[in-house]
């Protein structure tokens, strides 16, 4: 019990502490919109016979027509009672277009880490097993590839190959075939609420969905994670401790798993962190590519449009969500190396 | 086994061309198989269930069209083997007579009888006087549209009995009735919508952005902005020039932003249509020819290059005519447009020989004449502009902006290349900040005193060039009112032939609508708001 409470006094320390940080971006970006050339009347003013006085009713209904000062105070005021305003471009509050697509990208993100993992942890011990070996290699060329190659392009590719050529992948567009039925609203997270109904099939469906855009964007981090797990665990391998494991004649099995990885593992934590982070908020092309109505893609098209409140909105979330995900990562450095505390 | 998505498209697929068993889509009603179903994809977002909601995409004014009627409706006409809407040919849609009094300030609308709304409550004359004062008094982009027609003010509309109701002019515009067939002129459930009426919104704005009050061919099934709109069809609807129900029974219209992806699925056959794809895919398309495209020149609209003729040195006329003759218009069409659409250029006329607008107008190459207006200018020794283009139409402004440079290097004018964001681009031209750009415009009503008041004159944004000339601003607000069609003609060919001297805005050439569709799909109609009118579509 105690150690929750503790974890509990550090989780609100740590949110309290990011408040400024928060305010921060808030402000930043409101004023940033602002100082950028599009605006966002003239713009949506579209209509057969648009002149000024449209122009001028769009820009009063979005309160535009206010002094900037006051602008940020009203903006300010509405974030504090939960209204992050009304997207032009789909014509819906912010809050409930972010809550509707923040669950699309977190489990595209999820999945594509998690894919990423499976294979960066193991190629990158093989090759600082063997460094300098063909097998290193192979997974320099293949890290190099994946970095190097535009989601975009991978993702079309994936899209050629297994979609038009084979015809093994459902059409890519979005997060569920678009004749299918979807599950009841329960967590936002479609496998998830498929397991929860019991739908199998539904399950299947969602994950074959899912299954070409996690590969692409596990393709595009590859590379930082499994270079990371080499680097580190070579490190870690050459040092004092794993020399007397070895000679006192533990078996290398034990040696590599249990010593040198759980040491080697802090590093690569740090690069999972950030690389979620980035996965998060730079998705944009692949969201783009798979129609998946995720966050990224949201905010692209609110931006080119000079939308104010959906970037606004995007942003602040991802500024909240860089929060929580350092918040875990070093929570999960503490269950790595018991050494290290968060205080 | 588990419901395999594409075992149970085919399976649909089987039982809508087989007939034999009946299985059915996964989660659709026992009839709707796929073959009555049309899954439309494309890169835009229907932003509002009303289309005179300010901000309103043009993908909502194609949702709006069919899922509200109005009082009448164009007609369509097949020509080269393509169909396109018939400005001249209007007929009733919720009203099945039209009377106009002799002196053309009256029309008495008698509405059909036994059309219902969508949930089944009659259409009443009270109804549609509601929605035309909605149109004339919301604050939406209808009262800038219908007063164009000459219609501004709620008492121009009476209740004529309880199925009739009569609209009056003081003046006898010949758009009023034109007006009243475009996407912002819905007729609309006044009973349903009032109860959503609230005292700061009294015309229920808020509430039919994202709900509905109609009578159209379709009603909402489920909207989800950004991602997909699904229609179902109204049984009872009536208003069509046969007077039967729509083909399709389900329509989903689904955003793919990527045009490629686009591509994919018309290709595998997952898609039925689209008419935003990129012209390279639609060269592969049909080269491989697993889908059917038609393309039909859209004849209400044109890109030009334009000159902002409130700035020096563009509000010298011999500037601009110097500039219109050193262009290389094929070069630019064949490398901006790779050919697809109706040229604009390239006529030899010095007065309009006919009053229809958009035709080709009297641009050629001719660079010794180009210098030569250069000389009269006092500009012998050129000069330094830029060239703006918006981001979102770089694919075809972006060649012809090149072409542009190179051309006008040869007369001594240097010009630098703007490629900016879309709202950058549209502010700036807003506020009269461009100099020199290329633009496209449509007009909804293609009668040739409207094309031309609409970008040729007045302070509304799309008189982009920002043009003012005492005759020809004349001219056009006499036209509208002309009822002698000898005159109306004469007046239209003068104010073409002003617009080719004067040049303003150098219009190029008319784009094609290239729709890329199922092999079995038929019907597909270009209309005045570039979108896809549904209920023109069946399935061969």
């Amino acid at each position: 019990m105690a150690v929750f409470r503790s974890i509990g006094r550090r989780v609100g320390r740590r949110f309290v502490a990011s408040l400024p940080a928060l305010l921060g971006v808030v402000v930043f970006t409101f004023l940033l919109m602002r100082v950028l050339p599009g605006d966002p009347a003239a713009f949506f003013a579209s209509g057969p016979n648009a002149g000024q006085e449209e122009i001028d009713e769009l820009r009063r209904q979005l309160g535009l027509d206010r002094p900037i000062p006051e602008q940020l105070v009203r903006y300010l005021y509405d974030i504090a009672t939960g209204h992050l305003g009304r997207s032009i471009t789909t014509g819906q509050p912010v809050v409930r277009d972010l809550a509707e697509r923040l669950p699309a990208s977190l489990e595209l993100s999820l999945c594509g880490l998690v894919l990423a993992l499976a294979l960066a942890l193991p190629l990158g011990i093989i090759a600082a097993l063997r460094p300098g070996s063909p097998i290193d290699h192979g997974v320099r060329f293949l890290c190099t590839l994946g970095v190097c190659v535009p989601t975009f392009v991978s993702g079309l590719l994936l899209i050629y190959a297994f979609y038009v050529l084979l015809g093994i992948a459902p059409d890519p567009t979005g997060r569920l075939d678009i004749f299918a039925a979807a599950p009841p609203d329960i967590t936002g997270f479609l496998m998830i609420d498929f397991v929860l109904v019991g739908d199998l099939a539904g399950l299947r469906a969602a994950a074959a969905q899912l299954l070409l855009p996690a590969i692409t964007m596990a393709l595009f981090v590859l590379a930082p994670l499994a270079r990371m797990t080499r680097a580190s665990l070579m490190t870690v391998l050459g040092s004092d401790f794993i020399r007397t494991a070895r000679s006192i004649g533990m078996t290398p099995w034990r040696v590599i798993m249990v010593y040198a990885l759980r040491n080697a593992l802090l590093p690569v934590l740090t690069i999972v962190g950030i690389v979620f982070s980035t996965m998060l908020g730079a998705n944009v092309l692949v969201e783009k590519v798979f129609s998946w109505p995720g966050i990224g893609s949201y905010a692209l098209d609110a931006l080119v449009a000079s939308d104010y409140a959906p970037v606004q909105g995007f942003v602040l979330l991802i500024a909240v969500l860089f929060v929580i995900v350092n918040l875990t990562i070093d929570i999960l450095y503490g269950i790595a190396d018991p050494r290290v505390s968060i205080e | 086994m588990g419901l395999t998505r594409r075992g149970g498209l085919k399976a649909a697929l089987g039982t809508a061309f087989g007939g034999v068993i009946n299985t059915a889509l996964p989660g659709t009603a026992g009839a709707q198989s796929r073959a009555e179903t049309l899954r439309q994809v494309m890169g835009g977002t229907i932003n509002t269930l009303d289309a005179t909601t300010p901000g309103a995409t043009r993908e909502a004014f194609g949702a709006g069209m069919a899922i509200y009627d109005r009082l009448a409706s164009f007609g369509r006409k097949q020509a080269d083997g393509v169909w396109t809407f018939d400005f001249d040919n209007i007929r009733g849609e919720l009203a099945d007579k039209i009377d106009r009094s002799a002196d053309g300030r009256a029309f008495t609308f008698h509405l059909r009888q036994g059309a219902t709304w969508h949930d089944g409550t009659p259409v009443t004359a009270a109804d549609v006087k509601w929605s035309l004062d909605r149109a004339v008094s919301a604050k939406s982009l209808s009262a800038a549209q219908v007063a164009t027609g000459s219609l501004t003010k709620p008492d121009q509309f009476r209740i004529a009995g309880d199925h009739a109701v009569e609209v009056m002019l003081d003046k006898p515009d010949r758009l009023a009735l034109a007006n009243l067939c475009t996407a912002l002129s819905p007729m609309i459930n006044s009973t349903l919508a009032k109860k959503h009426a609230t005292a700061d919104d009294p015309w229920a704005q808020a509430w039919l952005k994202e709900n509905t009050a109609a009578g159209g061919a379709y009603m909402v099934e489920s909207h989800r902005p950004g991602q997909q709109t699904i229609l179902r069809r109204h049984d009872a609807w009536k208003g069509g020039a046969d007077g039967k129900p729509s083909f399709f029974r389900r329509i989903i219209v689904q955003t793919v932003p990527e045009a490629a992806t686009r591509a994919n699925l018309l290709e595998r056959g997952d898609a039925d249509l689209s008419i935003d794809l990129q012209a390279s895919d639609i060269s592969a398309l049909q080269a491989r020819g697993k889908v059917k495209l038609v393309a039909i020149p859209q004849t209400n609209g044109f890109t030009g290059i334009v000159f902002n003729t409130r700035v020096a040195p563009f509000d010298n006329v011999k500037v601009r005519q110097a500039i219109a003759a050193a262009l290389p218009y094929d070069d630019m069409y064949k490398a901006a447009l790779f050919g697809r659409g109706r040229t604009l250029f390239g006529a030899d006329w010095s007065e309009a020989p006919s009053s229809a607008f958009p035709q080709k107008l009297p641009l050629r190459t001719d660079l010794a004449q180009a210098k030569a207006l250069l000389a009269e200018a006092d500009m012998a020794s050129g000069f330094s502009t830029t060239f703006a283009f918006a981001a979102g139409a770089a694919a075809t402004a972006e060649p012809a902006a090149a072409l542009i440079k190179e051309a006008l290097a040869k007369i001594g004018i240097d010009v630098s290349i703007q490629k900016m964001p879309d709202a950058q681009m549209t502010t700036m031209a807003v506020e009269r900040r461009l100099a020199f750009f290329i633009e496209s415009g449509t007009a909804w009503l293609p009668a040739p005193d409207y094309f031309i008041r609409t970008y040729f004159s007045g302070d509304q944004r799309w008189n982009f060039s920002g043009y003012k000339n005492a005759e020809l601003d004349s001219l056009v607000q006499a036209a509208r009112f002309e009822t002698d069609a000898a005159k109306y003609d004469a007046a239209c060919r003068r104010m073409i032939t002003i617009v080719a001297q004067e040049k303003p805005t150098l219009m190029l050439w008319q784009p094609n609508q290239d729709a890329v569709m199922a092999p079995n799909m038929e019907g597909f109609t270009y209309w005045f708001h570039r979108q896809v009118d549904y209920r023109d579509l069946r399935r061969a």
